[in-house]
């Protein structure tokens, strides 16, 4: 046949053709296998979650939590509904504890020192070769003069980390920025008990507060809230309750307050005792309460007939305006409904008792439910028992003021050598007038060790980098304080496992493995944390009670881990309490009154700190949802402000957001101003936890006009009785510095929109103003 | 010869009848050619040989722990190196030769490169299968009014079974298998889907598994 021309491109295209068609007949590569990927995908929803209970860390009360987990990544953390005293519900800083766990800044794993001390340069090293060799020979050679720091334990880590110094010799001491020893005292002394008790605010009518910010940072807010849910609102009550808050700063307690007291500031005990005087003038004390037995006699009336409501109004500071009329008879009317109006509860603690005479009002104030009957009754104060091991802390308090003091200045003069850190900043919380930044810096022949996860202001000083791991990749147990009224061991599980990139080792493993290392193996002898638990848990099962039923210990270890914990409901604190006899009496005795340290006269205003809402007293600074979690009343974010009263704010010619300098007789700062009616004349707050200058940049990276520490002016003052820094007693002057910066705050944000407008002039003056 | 005028409209049914049917060929031709039918017959050596007998008989790791979108989804999945990586960041084998594999998937994950399994079992691209219904079937509650329920070789399951044994109707009993390969003897055809459909009182419609 001949090629033509047309013939040619006919089976040329027809060639391409098949061609084309050809290669899609075959298998396309990769069609033959299956990938697995590198890394878990980050936003996967698909899959099995897991949802275990563990506690809460995060804050001193170790909530119940429940922790989901998808693909090995703890996702959500929420409130164990199981878990008796917070029962389902959590805090902020609960749920924020997700990004402790895959903090960038964490600290990757063991490290030294590389450059002069604060540097901020540390090497890698590893655990097997150097870290534990290190820290072994460390406390060989300087566990004679050394001393620990960690916060208040309670538990089997409180009982491990209290045997390993006693074993080494080591001084052990227990830090928390703003303690609540005056609080415990007051407890010891007024009902006789060494944990604290809980307050059954479900069941109360009435509750009176002084200074306890208990709705926000008070020892157990979450417990609480939940408590002051059903007080205002409970399905089953007859009446909604009523609180009256008394304290000279308006807290989130205060404004959610039928009636905010704000009183001048140390006089709350004077106040406590006009009332105890109202009710016992007026025999309004609940049947059954013996007065002359707590009054200590006609000696004790008289004493108490000081506190007359006309004696002391003036001295408290409660004028008309406060009152809403006469003073006297606000004070009257007041006992009468708290007397009358049961069951009441009376709550001390906070800013009342961090004046020189805390331990006074706190006393003052808790002495009210001796005389209302509410010690041990329904709606009331719960006495709580003690834990359910015995040797195991249920109740741990810091050491005081004084000890750290004097840990100060036995670093400076060299006779401690070596400085261990577990989890706690002092540096940075506490006063300045310690000067602990200064002893270590002056120190000569210090050697200091951290076991903390993250860098802070004392880590970045340390020589030896021991990082602990985070609560949710590790054991523990907690013995709430206060418990809910009955016996409670909470339990904490790993709920992952580090990420790879991180090789974190537990505190107490680290702890257990130097002391079998020094032969301290008799004081010590568990092999690990874990099988310490474990034995702690085969304790309480061979018990028999309480609330998990089992066959055997696995089986109620198991149990333990799912529920959260174990609890005895039948194992409650002591029954049909009374007080000391003359308790009244010598409460009015002792009475006294405020002093201030440092500055005075008509120049200087009331300083009145407070924990902040969710970076507490910047433990928690270097988590940014808690950084950005508005303040529930200002609802500033990142910021360190000063709260202050407009009228002051003219008086000193400070307007919102200027920079204004706090100053005291310790030094100054630098804070936002930030104006308000609802702050007494003669007072300013300032929030604890900022001013972090080591670690995170979450924690460091505001200027210092906009983020500082106030615990750098307060004046060393001490608690009269308690041992704690007065951390509520110092005065200051204010001035403007010239500078001035947007208050990072929602409230007033938006513009308002007038009432009354129609919805067209609404929008339009809302969007364009201009036109309107 | 030039095409007149009124040869031009057969000319052009002509043309768009000669395309419909090439592409009908073309698409049978793929079809045929390039789909393998559910066993791909021995798989080639895996790169890592990961014995399912150790996770599942001897540890009770369930499938769906590592096959996490089984239950959820259509396709089951392979699990990514960083899971692997949950367990054998601590735990390196018991033996050499357990403890030479493990290092390859710890050091592919320190390198930072996907494993490329060999695949063992696959469905056509024409066919949409979703394993979270499958699996549903036979793992959901039954009541006495509900129809009896049949596994692919027509044998009837009475009440509702666990997830790892309906895989094991389609997949053979994987735990046990060194090495996995396809289920012994059974090919999975169009044939066997629609019997067992049809046992099961489950639409045939085409629509129901093809794309």
């Amino acid at each position: 046949m001949k090629l033509t021309r047309r013939h040619f491109l006919a089976w040329a295209g027809l060639s391409a053709v098949g061609a084309v068609a050809c290669e899609g007949f075959g298998i396309r590569e990769g069609e033959l296998s299956i990938q697995s990927p590198v890394n878990l995908p980050e936003d996967l929803v698909r899959g099995k979650d897991n949802w275990y209970t563990s506690l809460c860390r995060n804050c001193p009360s170790s909530e119940g939590i429940l922790v989901r987990v998808m693909e090995g990544r703890a996702k959500k953390i929420q409130g164990n509904p199981y878990y008796p005293t917070n029962q389902g519900k959590s805090h902020a800083r609960c749920e924020a504890g997700v990004q402790a766990l895959y903090h960038p800044d964490r600290i990757s794993g063991p490290m030294k020192r590389g450059g002069n001390r604060g540097s901020g340069q540390f090497d890698p090293i590893s655990w097997e070769s150097e870290a534990m060799d290190t820290l072994n020979r460390q406390l060989n050679d300087r566990g004679d003069y050394a001393a620990m720091i960690t916060k208040p334990m309670r538990g089997h880590l409180g009982m491990l980390t209290s045997r390993f110094a006693e074993a080494t010799g080591i001084r052990h001491l227990a830090f928390e920025p703003v303690d609540n020893n005056v609080y415990r005292s007051a407890v010891k002394q007024v009902y006789g008990q060494d944990v604290l008790p809980d307050f059954d605010l479900e069941n109360a009518n009435f509750i009176l507060s002084f200074g306890a910010d208990f709705l926000s940072t008070w020892i157990s807010p979450t417990r609480w809230n939940r408590g002051y849910g059903e007080f205002r609102q409970g399905e089953n009550r007859s009446e909604r309750g009523t609180l009256y808050h008394v304290d000279s700063r308006f807290s989130m307690t205060a404004a959610n307050a039928d009636k905010w007291i704000p009183v001048r500031p140390g006089w709350e005990g004077y106040l406590a005792l006009s009332i105890a005087h109202v009710i016992v003038s007026k025999n309004l004390q609940a049947s059954g309460v013996d007065v002359d037995a707590l009054l200590g006699g006609e000696t004790g009336r008289d004493i108490l007939n000081a506190f007359r409501p006309e004696a002391v109004v003036h001295l408290v500071g409660i004028t008309p305006e406060v009152a809403g009329g006469d003073p006297v008879e606000f004070i009257e009317k007041l006992a009468t409904d708290f007397a009358t109006h049961g069951p009441s509860i009376a709550i001390a603690g906070g800013s009342a008792g961090a004046h020189s005479n805390g331990l006074f009002n706190v006393m003052a104030a808790s002495v009210l439910n001796w005389l209302v009957g509410s010690v041990g009754a329904r709606g009331g104060v719960t006495l709580n028992p003690s834990g359910p091991w015995d040797g195991v802390p249920s109740s741990a308090s810091a050491s005081s003021i004084d000890e750290f003091e004097q840990l100060a200045e036995q670093i400076r003069s060299g006779e401690i050598r070596m400085l261990l850190l577990h989890n706690v900043d002092p540096v940075h919380g506490l006063p300045g007038s310690v000067r602990f930044r200064d002893a270590i810096e002056s120190a000569q022949d210090l050697y200091i060790i951290s076991f903390s996860p993250f860098i802070d202001d004392t880590t970045a000083l340390a020589d030896l980098l021991l990082p602990d791991r985070v609560y949710l990749e590790d054991w523990g147990n907690d013995i709430p304080d206060p418990a809910p009224g009955y016996q409670v061991a909470g339990f904490q599980q790993p709920v992952v496992n580090p990420l790879w990139d991180l090789d974190p080792r537990s505190f107490p493993d680290v702890l257990l493995s130097a002391a079998g290392d020094l032969g301290l193996g008799e004081q010590l002898p568990w092999s690990s944390y874990e099988g310490m638990l474990k034995e702690a848990a085969t304790a309480l099962f061979e018990e028999n009670r309480g609330s998990i039923d089992a066959g055997s210990a696995d089986e109620f270890w198991t149990a333990l881990l799912r529920r959260g914990g174990w609890w005895d409901e039948s194992a409650s604190g002591p029954s049909a309490p009374r007080p000391r006899d003359g308790l009244l009496r010598e409460i009015a005795l002792n009475a006294s009154q405020p002093t201030f340290a440092g500055f005075g006269g008509s120049g200087t205003v009331h300083l009145a700190p407070f924990s902040h809402n969710s970076i507490e007293n910047g433990e928690l600074a270097h988590l940014p949802w808690l950084q950005g979690a508005p303040d529930p009343v200002t609802t500033i974010t990142w910021q360190t402000w000063v709260e202050m009263n407009d009228a002051t704010a003219q008086r000193f010619g400070i307007r919102q957001g200027d920079v204004v300098r706090i100053e005291s007789s310790q030094g100054s700062i630098r804070a936002v101003a930030f104006l308000t009616p609802a702050a007494p004349p003669d007072v300013v707050s300032v929030p604890f936890g900022g001013g972090r200058l080591h670690g995170s940049e979450w924690a460091t990276d505001r200027p210092s006009t906009e983020s500082s520490n106030v615990n750098d002016i307060l004046e060393p003052t001490r608690v009269a009785g308690a041992g704690s820094l007065a951390w509520a007693g110092t005065r200051v002057r204010i001035s403007p510095t010239g500078e001035s910066v947007v208050v990072s705050k929602l409230e007033g944000t938006t513009r308002a929109v007038e009432v009354a407008l129609s919805p067209a002039e609404e929008i339009i003056k809302t969007i364009a103003p201009g036109n309107y | 010869m030039r095409p007149t005028s009124k040869m031009i409209p057969l000319m052009v049914a002509g043309g768009v009848f000669t395309i419909i049917i090439g592409f009908v060929l073309v698409v049978l031709l793929i079809s045929w050619f390039s789909n393998p039918p559910f066993g791909l017959g021995n798989a080639s050596a895996q790169p890592v040989a990961f014995p399912h007998t150790v996770h599942v008989v001897e540890n009770n790791i369930q499938c769906e722990f590592c096959h996490r979108n089984v239950t959820k989804g259509d396709a089951a999945t392979v699990p990514a190196v960083e899971q692997c990586l949950f367990c054998h960041k601590d735990i390196s084998g018991r033996d050499g030769e357990a403890q030479t594999e493990i290092a390859k998937v710890q050091q592919y994950f320190a390198d930072e490169v996907p494993i490329d399994w060999e695949r063992v079992h696959r469905m056509p691209d024409h066919v949409r299968f979703v394993h979270e219904a499958h699996i549903r079937l036979f793992t959901s509650d039954m009541t006495a009014e509900d129809a009896p329920r049949f596994d692919i070789n027509g044998k009837q399951i009475n009440g509702p079974i666990g997830i790892a044994e309906t895989c094991t109707i389609c997949h053979g009993d994987v735990g046990s298998m060194e090495e996995v390969q396809p289920k012994d003897g059974q090919s999975l055809k169009m044939g066997t889907c629609l019997d067992c459909h049809r046992w099961n009182n489950v639409p045939t419609d085409c629509t129901i598994c093809h794309k």
